[in-house]
């Protein structure tokens, strides 16, 4: 049996419509905030809620690397910024998936680290953007 | 088909939603883009709806989500609002491609709009949550990788449903399109 003996038509119009539908998505970005240029300074945000927690200028992570602490409801996290990049170097036991450690680094403006259950969310800006695009 | 056969179908679908679910936790899709998942349960969706009517796949799927988190230990926290929501959009979805559009739409096509539906709803549900908009950055992602996944988890299902003996189907599944 050929997989053409299942998939009927519609399926394949389906299929195409989709993969339209993420390209447009993916573009996006690009159309509202032009290329990302990546001039001035980066600044790391950490927002816990709607609130703007923390502030902290990547640069000064060259040199040795910030390691600090975000406690939520479900316990602590411990964000590393190490030579321009950020990541959860730890994320609470009581967190199940374990999403935001999972991530990884992040090193430049899109990508965003997000705990859900901790409602902590993480990412990049450079300084000489006049839009602030991510947050409200 | 007679109402003990239906019951024991039914706890069979939801306990193998519940394998299926802790399988899936064993391919760490997540690294690829975060919060992404194969979606194996809803190889089980598909199968009720094919099956059964709506009030029975719902059940199916609101046991599945409720008795998940339970054995997780994440019943009423936010991963089990996240995954309701998920799983009962996309069901909802499945259900109404399946009702109307069944003569068009084969099962890899309905898998694909519950595998699209499941990731917007989850990350909707999370942007209220957190109150970022640059979670929306993961949805292309997230959607392109749900045609692969959604691909499978049609495939699987059509095939289970083809091999299912009459006795567990009740001739409900007529597979009038692939011969």
């Amino acid at each position: 049996m050929k997989i053409t003996d299942i998939l009927t038509f519609y399926d394949k119009i389906l299929i195409i419509l989709v993969i339209i539908l993420s390209l447009v998505l993916l573009l996006i970005p690009f159309y509202y905030f032009g290329s990302t240029s990546e001039e001035g300074e980066m600044i790391l945000k950490v927002q816990q809620g709607d609130e703007l927690i923390k502030t902290i200028a990547v640069a000064d992570s060259y040199e040795e690397p910030i390691i600090f602490e975000v406690e939520g409801p479900i316990g602590i996290h411990i964000i590393e910024v190490n030579e321009g990049r950020v990541r959860v170097q730890e994320a609470p036991a009581d967190d199940p998936l374990k999403i935001c450690e999972k991530t990884g680094w992040i090193e430049r403006k899109g990508p965003i680290i997000v705990c859900v259950p901790n409602s902590l969310s993480l990412w990049l800006e450079s300084t000489n953007s006049d839009i602030d695009g991510m947050s409200f | 088909m007679k109402k003990t056969q239906k019951i024991v179908v039914i706890s069979l679908l939801i306990s193998l939603g519940l394998v299926l679910h802790l399988v899936e936790s064993f391919f760490p899709l997540t690294a690829v883009v975060p919060g992404a998942k194969l979606g194996l349960a809803n190889i089980v969706s598909l199968i009720a709806i094919s099956l059964f009517g709506f009030t029975a796949s719902l059940q199916i799927v609101v046991f599945r989500v409720v008795l998940g988190s339970l054995l997780a230990g994440t019943f009423m926290t936010i991963n089990f609002y996240l995954s309701f929501s998920g799983g009962v959009l996309s069901f909802i979805l499945m259900y109404l491609a399946y009702y109307f559009l069944k003569d068009y739409l084969s099962l890899i096509g309905i898998s694909i709009i519950g595998a699209v539906a499941h990731n917007t709803a989850q990350i909707t549900a999370a942007y209220y949550i957190i109150a970022n908009r640059g979670i929306f950055y993961y949805l292309p992602f997230l959607i392109l990788l749900a045609l692969p996944t959604g691909f499978g988890v049609g495939l699987v299902s059509h095939f289970t449903l083809k091999h299912l003996p009459y006795s567990i189907t009740g001739g409900n599944f007529d597979d009038k399109k692939s011969k």
